[in-house]
């Protein structure tokens, strides 16, 4: 009986010790985070490293980089006549959006970063903004257009994607002019934030222009299969398919396309034609097939930015990582760069400051006009619509840049 | 059972509460964590260490809180009001619920339980009037909590340390009840159990809603804490696998195991997650693995484990001097 | 008027999904192990597929042959190795070792593959068959026979070889078998081995038709779950059934209730299934 009692006993002793030991191993553990001498300016950049979004990850990645590698190339940003280093700090939020959250906080808390990067996305986006205004570090989205995401009334947050209906607008433009027999519209969405945000965006537009929307559906994220949803869709003879999702998505939905012998005048999607890696994925079926996106690499902006020209840019970038860049890590390149921008015009690293020459901003940089609107989301782009015209993303608006005609015609 | 274990564990959670006067907001968003945790974990306990039936509904449970919570705080309902409600609803679904699918055992309980939380998920997600679907629902924050980064932090984490206390409680009393006895004789041998007259549906439906009421609280108060949930982030399966994960690394059946696990996961994720950037999952499964290899009686086995040790030691000298 | 199509889309579709679970099913029934980590070797069997088209030219139709005995030897040391350690505990604990093991191997994946998209472009495409209205990709088509095939092979092997009668001589009854000389450890690492086998195999077919991606291995694994449920756990016909039940239940409801309501869908009828009958269509009652 003794024996048992003494087991329970240690057993009990050990266990409460393992448990405030663990508590306090972990407090110390954290709160060693010392902030040293100033040397480098810190940015903390939240990504999707892990989970299903990591597809994006590598691109933002790829981007911040370019931009660390090209500022610390030239000495540095110029912070009141002293010149210092860019160093970014990365963590992996799992594609998980409460970890975004977490992720965030602890970049600006425990890293004690002084400027933040947005993780990946409408959603997460939003939410870590919560952490960022209340800690008062001003944070750039790179990938979020969804005005929802701006609509809390922010101080601290700024985006560089112009809103939904941007896209969706000229594009519907473009389809009239240049396909007035064009009536029937069928959209097909992904059942997630942005895809289906720019879905009901193009629903608005094709019916302000009187055409007629004979389907609207949505299928489930992680969806692996769309024959029923595509022999729907083929059985309302629409003029136009438009379909919204992330590259999986559409590459899966262009192939079962061809599978099922679905052919139409326009085949748009949102947001997979712009990446080289959609058109290799889907071969020949990428044939004509329209998008819109808020920059291409065929544009011919003259910045005052780090980059400088379009070109300059899209050279930089192809000599690191030998490819064509596209919007989503130009986008990334364009978030450090406008932060370089802010933080030397505020001559100091204090993070109001920056922030108001942040709002403030009124300059032409590689990406595009950069001015952003009240809630912090850019409103100056003039987004390209392009198409995939021989294996290429060929831009056909605006007409500044343009370089080809549209096309009809998708099997 | 043993009074004493049990007074150390609640004195040690209790003891938890000085962390708002010791850390920054960082280490309290660990704490509330680390409270939500133990909160599933020990819930999870009761179905699955207790009753013995392998419940993977901790996920419908958890999403459905913080839906159904999360909408009461967008009506401007006070945090305490939207969580007991959310834990008095899912408290009487789980009851329904269990009289069906209890009648499973093993292994499908287990499949039945997790296409529960599927099916809530695809639900919450068709909704879009009600939960903002696919894009999600926006939750404001709550003006008790006074603003401010370490004012918002604090007061989760209170919320969340109350509701482990509670939890605590509760289950304790549960273990030492007429209930708990039932559960006990029903995870030995069902059959046996149904004859000596226990009424075995009734209890497993009470232990599944018990296993439920203070997971969907802690989902409403998550929600209130994040202002910001999509289904997939709360419905997510990792809510269901990551408690019996915790259940196992501290020990099966003892509640003092399943806050240990809980607290031991979350230091083992948040270092792993600190110093890998690339192979961190990686990690972390491979200390799982280890750790079920080496310790499958989980953590608290650790003392006794030690003592047989010692005991053997004291044993050998004599010969070996 | 389009029917015809979605039943045969959801028939080539249930025989894809049989593929993919038959593996499962095997490893669930025989040994009580639901591997977590199936998911992820039919995305590594689709890694391979896609390897071996783009490095070597070698034709998927092809790798499948070269993918089933590496699988099989990989299947057979984990077991040995591994599981085998915990093959006697409760079920949560097989479980979650190999959630430990799957996310150790996914990682592994995503460091030595990125985690992007890639797809298995045939040179020159397959191309469609039309059959009156109703018209059917040849690769899909191909692939669903092969999937057919190798679920014959697998209920060939169970039923008429030694090793597949020692598998079902140990499910049956482990103590009696044991008396019989059959040595239950190497067994045991057979079944598993198959069951791997099977998910390299099936991951080599799916390379053609799916993206192919370390992200998918949880879709995959939901799949097979499902398909378990219904047809019955550890019989090869079942998963074949269940299959056929879940593709065609997939195709139809998203024609009626809409494409986003498809994996509602299919998770309700697992509950309904479960509660009115849980040993599937072709299970045996009372297993557990």
């Amino acid at each position: 009986m003794s024996q048992a009692s003494s087991i329970v006993t240690v057993q009990s002793r050990s266990a409460l010790w393992r448990t405030l030991g663990c508590g306090i191993a972990m407090t110390c553990a954290l709160s060693a985070g010392q902030a040293l001498a100033q040397q480098t300016i810190r940015f903390g950049a939240p990504l999707p490293l892990t989970g299903a979004l990591a597809p994006e990850a590598l691109k933002q990645q790829q981007g911040y980089d370019l931009w660390a590698e090209v500022v610390n190339r030239a000495g540095g940003i110029d912070v009141g006549g002293k010149k210092m280093k860019v160093e970014i700090i990365y963590t992996d939020y799992q594609s998980n959006t409460p970890r975004a959250v977490q992720a965030a906080e602890k970049l600006i808390s425990q890293e004690k970063v002084d400027f933040l990067f947005s993780p990946f996305g409408s959603g997460a986006a939003k939410a870590a903004s919560t952490v960022s205004e209340r800690y008062g570090v001003p944070t750039i989205a790179s990938t979020a257009s969804s005005s929802q995401v701006y609509d809390q009334g922010y101080k601290f947050l700024f985006g560089t994607f112009t809103p939904n209906e941007t896209l969706t607008s000229p594009l519907t433009d473009i389809v009239r002019k240049a396909a007035p027999n064009v009536k029937r519209v069928a959209i097909l969405a992904r059942n997630d934030l942005f895809p289906l945000a720019i879905a009901q965006e193009m629903e608005k537009s094709a019916k302000s222009r009187g055409l007629e929307l004979v389907l609207f559906e949505k299928y489930a994220i992680n969806t692996m299969d769309h024959s029923s949803a595509l022999a729907q869709i083929k059985a309302a003879k629409p003029d136009w398919i438009f379909a919204t999702g992330y590259i999986n998505d559409l590459v899966l939905l262009k192939k079962q396309m061809g599978d099922q012998r679905i052919e139409a005048p326009v085949v748009t999607m949102i947001a997979g034609p712009a990446y080289q890696e959609f058109i290799d994925a889907a071969g020949a079926g990428a044939e004509n097939i329209s998008s819109a996106a808020w920059w291409h690499p065929a544009s011919q902006y003259n910045g005052t930015d780090v980059f400088g020209t379009t070109a300059n840019y899209v050279k930089l970038f192809s000599e690191k990582y030998k490819s064509v860049p596209d919007y989503a890590q130009a986008s990334a390149s364009v978030s450090g760069a406008l932060f370089q921008i802010a933080i030397e015009k505020a001559g100091s690293l204090d993070k109001a400051k920056v922030r108001d020459a942040m709002a403030a901003m009124d300059v032409v940089t590689f990406w595009g006009p950069v001015r952003f609107g009240a809630n912090g989301q850019i409103n100056s782009l003039e987004p390209p619509v392009f198409q995939i015209q021989g294996g290429k993303a060929v831009v056909v608006f605006p007409a500044a840049i343009k370089q080809g005609d549209f096309k009809l015609g998708v099997k | 059972m043993n009074w004493r274990r049990d007074a150390l564990l609640l004195g040690a959670v209790i003891a938890l509460g000085v962390l708002p006067w010791v850390g920054q907001p960082y280490t309290l968003r660990l704490g509330t964590f680390a409270c939500m945790y133990a909160v599933l974990a020990v819930s999870w306990n009761v179905i699955g260490g207790f009753a013995g039936y392998p419940s993977f509904a901790t996920a419908a449970f958890f999403g459905f809180g913080a839906y159904a919570g999360g909408i009461m705080l967008t009506r401007g309902y006070p945090l305490a009001v939207a969580a007991l409600s959310a834990g008095a609803i899912a408290f009487a679904a789980a009851v329904v619920m269990g009289a069906v699918l209890l009648r499973l055992r093993g292994h499908y309980f287990a499949i039945a339980s997790l296409a529960v939380a599927e099916v809530l998920r695809e639900l919450t997600n068709s909704a879009t009037e009600l939960t903002g679907g696919g894009m999600g629902l926006n939750i404001p924050f709550d003006a008790a909590s006074g603003g401010g980064v370490v004012g918002e932090a604090t007061y989760y984490f209170r919320a969340m340390w109350l509701l482990l206390i509670v939890t605590l409680v509760v289950v304790l009393y549960v273990q030492r009840s007429r209930l708990g006895f039932g559960l006990a004789c029903i995870r030995q041998n069902e059959a046996a159990a149904d004859m000596i007259g226990i009424n075995a549906t009734l209890y497993k439906s009470l232990a599944l809603a018990f296993s439920g009421v203070f997971v969907a609280m802690a989902g409403t108060l998550y929600a209130g804490w994040v202002h910001y949930i999509e289904p997939p982030d709360v419905y997510d399966i990792l809510y269901a696998v990551k408690p019996i994960v915790m259940v196992l690394l501290g020990g099966l059946g003892s509640v003092t195991g399943a806050v240990l696990g809980a607290f031991a996961f979350l230091g083992i994720e948040e270092l792993v997650w600190r110093n890998y950037l690339q192979i961190h999952t990686g990690m972390l499964g491979l200390l799982v693995v280890v750790l079920l290899l080496f310790l499958p009686q989980g953590l608290v086995s650790i003392g006794p484990r030690l003592a047989i040790w010692r005991a053997r030691q004291r044993r050998e000298a004599p010969r070996g001097g | 008027m389009y029917t015809l199509q979605i039943l045969v889309n959801g028939i080539v579709l249930g025989c894809l999904y049989a593929c993919i679970a038959a593996g499962f099913s095997l490893v669930w029934g025989v040994l009580n192990v639901i591997n977590l980590m199936h998911g992820s070797f039919i995305v590594l069997g689709s890694y391979l597929a896609w390897g071996a088209y783009n490095t070597m030219g070698i034709s998927p139709w092809l790798t499948v042959l070269i993918a089933a005995p590496l699988f099989y030897a990989g299947g057979y040391l984990v077991q040995r190795g591994l599981l085998n350690r915990v093959i006697a505990a409760p079920v949560l604990v097989t479980l979650t070792l190999t959630f430990g093991l799957d996310l150790i191997l996914n990682n592994a994946m995503i460091l030595a593959f990125r985690a992007d998209y890639r797809s298995l472009i045939l040179d020159p495409p397959l191309g469609t068959i039309a059959m009156g209205s109703v018209v059917v990709p040849v690769d899909r088509l191909v692939a669903m026979l092969f999937a057919l095939v190798l679920t014959g092979v697998l209920y060939l092997i169970l039923r008429r070889s030694r090793v597949g009668r020692a598998i079902i001589a140990v499910r049956l009854d482990r103590d009696a078998a044991t008396l019989m000389g059959v040595d239950v450890k190497a067994t045991n690492a057979a079944a598993f081995g198959l069951g791997a086998g099977m998910a390299g195999c099936a991951g080599v077919l799916m390379a053609l038709i799916f993206p192919i991606s370390p992200l998918s291995s949880t879709a995959y694994l939901g799949k097979a779950f499902v398909v378990c449920v219904l047809g019955g756990l550890g019989s090869v016909p079942g998963a074949v059934l269940g299959g056929l039940l879940l593709g065609l239940v997939e195709s139809f409801g998203a024609m009626a209730f809409g494409p986003e309501h498809a994996v509602t869908l299919s998770f309700s009828l697992l509950i309904l299934f479960l509660v009115l009958r849980p040993q599937g269509l072709l299970g045996k009652r009372g297993f557990e």
